[in-house]
């Protein structure tokens, strides 16, 4: 041990050693097992999400239905949202950061690894608390001052599925003082002012420590304008995440003090002015949306060359569109307020910054058409997603524009003119970004390839499904449909098309049962991918397949952009890649050697202390729902110590701690190990900076 | 005080650094009684902000090192701060707190 | 074992390409294309940017309603005490002072002086915090000033409740920090970047407190 002052090592809970099983699972500090969790997790929420969607459509199949009650209809579209955004989008987006970040740009793991399974855990249990709601929370009709009962979208009214009532219905965006005390008593939009700000705590410390890895953890030669775009769309989007996430912190603490202290922020009848909380809340939401987009168009930004077998159109250009979209992205906000009251001058300017977004935007998609233009194009699935990317983005992004024009918005605004547009940008977008990612990547995963034959049925399905439920949303609410409303009067002659788009949304839910078929099945009998599949261009591409736990055998060593390509093709006179002779011998080569590393590998040692602080978190929260009640004191002394419990055990967690990975005789458990005997030492830092005090091997 | 310092200020330094502080703090206290007599508006407002400038800016540089830090540090700290500052003065205008001309 | 001479001809120098110069031995660091800064502090100080946005938001929204007139009960503006408000002020400031002593000492390695000066900015930094808990109880039982008031008064608690808990948590890491070095007898390097870390947060605290002085007491008047 290097000669350090004498620090106890915490004897009470012996660390764990284990990396197989469930406990495994629980206190890895392994990048790639958080990104399978935060993976698996999001995908079950946008499960939920969907069925929640499907019943949303069911009753708008018909005009006049009772299907659902409007208080039921209010906490499926509330719940709707919610789920599919923080629930689902952001955490696979934190799925694919966590998984590959550190691979693209040739790093062994992030900067903080227990932050990092920190993250994750609070937003697994913050998950849970805010979908906990259904059992607990509570939602009754209000009583407005003058003593006349409120609107019966609270609860009870014709329809069924009633019990759902009870849950978060004051729109995924909370507006006040709808979502306040007065308008929303009961308990369910505490549960989603707190699970939202215990999710956004999550991905503001990721956001730091993903920040710190590409600044800090990029290996040799990998310069910042070498990285590949996913690289960069991630960095961009993390500090998107960090300057916007502390003011819908502030906006949900003022929410909850309205709501459980008695403040008067936004409460007209007290004072306080409710277009305080759409400006605090829409300068968070605006930044979220790109939060929610440029991950995905990091990933078609990889498929994309790769299946063209050309290298990205205009990089640095694709790179710096990406930052000035997330910077224009900050001062856009109000033009989810033109309705709402403000000055002439204010729309104006914010009409004028929205439509200026347009043109960054443009570049992109330029730059992917370009990409293609030329190139010998491999129709695979992930290929298919990444131009229905492009082209359903380009769509959504059209009818953005329309709304930057402050005249037309007025006309648009409330209308399902607006929800095309945005299940457009966030469906045919990033969700097609996804799926994108989910096929390619999923070699790395599992060392296999999802089946094409189900993949292309299942984009098939999905795009025709897509555009079936989003497309006559455009028109439909041109011609007059309301949006955030349980019925609509058969007169409005809206039906037709209303069933039209129900159709839709199952054709998307056939699609995805497609996929999960294709996943569970591919995972143990697809065709094993070896270690190149797709002829890539990437560092990620460089190991074995599925990913070694190490990463890297060896530090790679970067010298110029796409390097593993120009490994793989030299240019002929005319410039088309000619493939090297020696390249076959290559890919062997990094196969043998990424599974035998010559010298034993630092890892961070797995952790409890993530998993018991997140745990706290929560309890803290049903405290303060409860907390004119004595258990809910209880709950909340219980939360704090536990959460402080864990800290100062994580604190005293000794920074190194040699070990083996199955225990004392040093044989290795996972199978991708490699043989030879070398054993990995695992040491804990906190950061594996110039400072790591080196343990002496032997 | 030098104004070229080593990697670090001495002690010394930093307690007339301090002495600065509480300084300019008595000055910005004294405005505050100054304008309950003479009512200087506007200005009142100008040299207080300007006083507490100089006192972030000092403790900013000096105590919190970022003088001697490389200077990734101060653009990251900037960006944060000049961010704040632009959206939050936006919302106020918007609000009609504070008047951005022709806003 | 794979042994590099052995490859493929051509394939050699390919795989010298893909690995760094400094890897091999012992697991010793890798070298990385980094920024020099530690990612500790690095990560410190891009949470103190983030910050900013927070208590904007909040001083936003005391500056909304601090003078809007027509709110029923006391505004906070009318009631302040500014000679004690300046002196917790100036002892904040002071406790900034305490703490980049503590950090020199500890460059030196002065183990004793750090502790004593962290003590010290500990100390002054709950002498803040009572004269925080002092006003108050003031505000609220002399002049009934409570979070449910009016708008203003909820801004004015929110704001300085929340600056006031950053106190308090940094107090907290304050006081761990001195305990771990009483209990060891020191700090070692790495610990000393935490407490040069904390300091950090510290001096972040101080100079929100320097913008909340200003703006929130000395520059905020009731609406007539």
């Amino acid at each position: 041990m290097t000669a350090t002052a004498e620090r106890p090592t915490t004897t009470i809970f012996r660390r764990p050693k284990s990396t197989t099983g469930l406990w495994g699972w629980v206190t890895t500090v392994d990048h790639k097992k958080i990104g399978i969790m935060y993976g698996y997790a999001a995908f079950t929420f946008f499960i939920i999400g969907g069925i929640e969607a499907l019943l949303l459509r069911i009753q708008l199949a018909q005009a006049n239905s009772e299907f659902l009650t409007a208080g039921a209809y209010n906490a499926l579209f509330t719940m709707h949202g919610t789920t599919m955004i923080f629930l689902f989008v952001m955490p696979v987006s934190a799925a694919f950061m966590n998984y590959m970040l550190p691979l693209l740009i040739g790093a062994r793991d992030v900067a903080f690894p227990r932050l990092n399974a920190l993250s994750w855990w609070i937003f697994f249990f913050g998950g849970i608390f805010l979908y906990s709601t259904f059992i607990f929370g509570t939602s009754v009709a209000p009583i407005s001052p003058d003593g006349i009962t409120g609107n019966l979208a609270a609860g009870g009214g014709p329809g069924s599925f009633n019990f759902l009532a009870d849950s978060p219905d004051g729109g995924w965006f909370g507006y006040q003082p709808n979502a306040g005390p007065l308008y929303s008593p009961g308990t369910a939009m505490d549960y989603w002012a707190f699970g939202l700000q215990i999710l956004g705590l999550a991905s503001l410390i990721s956001s730091i420590n993903f920040i710190v890895t590409v600044f800090n953890m990029r290996a040799k030669g990998m310069r910042l304008l070498r990285m590949p775009v996913f690289a960069w769309m991630s960095t961009v989007v993390a500090f998107l995440l960090l300057f916007s996430l502390p003011i819908i912190a502030v906006a949900l603490f003022m929410v909850a003090f309205d709501r459980q202290f008695g403040t008067l922020f936004f409460a007209p009848v007290g004072g306080g002015d409710p277009i305080l909380w759409q400006h605090l809340f829409w300068l968070f939401g605006h930044p979220e949306v790109y939060i929610l987009i440029l991950p995905a168009m990091g990933i078609v930004s990889e498929v994309l060359p790769v299946f063209s077998r050309k290298p990205l159109f205009g990089y640095s250009a694709v790179v710096f569109a990406g930052a000035a979209i997330a910077f224009l992205g900050f001062g856009v906000w109000a033009h989810h307020m033109f309705a709402s009251g403000i000055t002439p001058v204010a729309q104006a300017a914010f009409g004028l910054a929205t439509m200026t977004i347009a043109i960054p935007t443009g570049i992109k998609i330029f730059n992917w058409m370009g990409t293609m233009w030329g190139g010998r194009l491999w129709l695979s699935t992930p290929m298919l997603f990444a131009m229905g990317f492009v082209a359903m983005f380009t769509i959504g992004g059209l009818s953005g524009v329309t709304h930057s024009i402050v005249p037309s918005d007025w006309q648009q605004t409330d209308t399902y003119y607006i929800v095309a547009h945005f299940h457009y940008v966030l469906f045919g977008g990033a969700v097609f970004g996804i799926f994108a990612g989910l096929y390619y990547w999923f070699p790395k995963l599992t060392g296999r390839v999802m089946s094409e034959r189900l993949g292309k049925t299942h984009f098939w399905l999905m795009f025709l499904g897509f555009n079936l439920t989003f497309a006559p949303m455009h028109w439909l609410g041109l011609q007059g449909m309301v949006r955030r409303t349980w019925k609509y009067a058969p007169e409005a002659g809206l039906e037709t098309w209303n069933i039209a788009v129900t159709i839709g949304a199952f054709t998307i839910a056939l699609s995805i049962a497609v996929f999960m078929y294709n996943w569970y099945h591919s995972r143990r009998h697809g065709r094993p991918s070896g270690l190149d599949p797709w002829d890539a261009r990437t560092l990620e591409w460089t190991i074995p397949n599925p990913t070694p736990e190490y990463n890297f055998a060896t530090a790679p060593e970067v010298t110029r952009l796409d390097q593993f390509w120009h490994l793989k093709y030299d240019e002929d006179e005319e410039g088309r890649a000619v493939r090297k002779p020696e390249a076959d011998g290559l890919i062997a080569d990094l196969e043998y050697d990424g599974r035998n590393p010559k010298s034993p590998i630092h890892l961070p040692a797995p952790s409890y202390f993530p998993f018991v602080m997140a745990m706290g978190l929560p309890i803290i929260f049903y405290g303060v729902i409860y907390h004119t009640t004595m258990w809910g004191k209880v709950m909340i002394a219980i939360g704090a110590v536990v959460s402080l419990t864990a800290l100062i055990g994580w604190a005293m967690e000794p920074l190194e701690e040699p070990f083996s990975p199955t225990g004392d005789d040093g044989a290795v458990a996972d199978a991708t190990a490699p043989r030879g005997g070398v054993v990995i030492e695992r040491a804990d830092f906190l950061s594996s900076d110039a400072e790591e005090e080196v343990v002496p091997h032997e | 005080m030098s104004s070229e310092h080593q990697a670090h200020p001495t002690p010394g330094q930093y307690w007339k650094i301090a002495a600065f502080l509480a300084a300019v703090t008595a000055l910005e206290v004294a405005m505050f009684y100054i304008d309950r007599q003479l009512g200087l508006g506007f200005l009142n407002a100008a040299i207080l902000i300007l006083l507490s400038a100089i006192k972030f800016l000092v403790v900013v540089g000096w105590f919190m090192h970022v003088r001697y830090e490389k200077p990734m540090i101060s653009r990251f700290f900037t960006a944060g701060f000049v961010l704040a500052c632009g959206l939050y003065l936006v919302v106020l205008s918007a609000l009609g707190v504070v008047a951005i001309r022709g806003g | 074992m794979s042994d590099v001479a052995a490859s493929p001809a051509g394939a050699e120098d390919v795989a010298d390409a893909m690995a760094s110069a400094h890897d091999v031995d012992l697991g010793h660091h890798e070298e990385h294309e980094s920024t020099g800064i530690e990612n500790r502090k690095l990560g410190m100080w891009v949470f103190l940017s983030s910050e900013f946005l927070f208590f904007g938001a909040l001083i936003t929204n005391y500056l909304l309603y601090s003078n809007r007139g027509g709110f029923e009960g006391t505004y906070p503006a009318a009631i302040y005490d500014i000679p004690f408000t300046s002196v917790s002020s100036f002892v904040l400031l002071m406790s900034s002072l305490t703490m980049v002593l503590a950090h020199n000492a500890l460059s030196r390695n002065d183990q004793h002086g750090a502790r004593t000066w962290l003590f010290a900015t500990a100390a002054l930094g709950s002498v803040f915090l009572g004269g925080q808990v002092f006003e108050f109880t003031e505000f609220i039982v002399e002049y009934d000033m409570t979070l449910s008031t009016n708008p203003a008064a909820s801004a004015f608690y929110v704001l300085t409740g929340f600056h006031g808990t950053h106190v308090a948590i940094g107090i907290i890491m304050l006081l761990s920090l001195w305990g771990i070095s009483r209990r060891q007898n020191g700090l070692s390097e790495k610990q000393g970047l935490n407490l040069e870390l904390v300091g950090l947060y510290w001096h972040f605290v101080d100079i929100i407190w320097i913008v909340i002085f200003t703006v929130v007491y000395l520059l905020s008047i009731p609406p007539t």
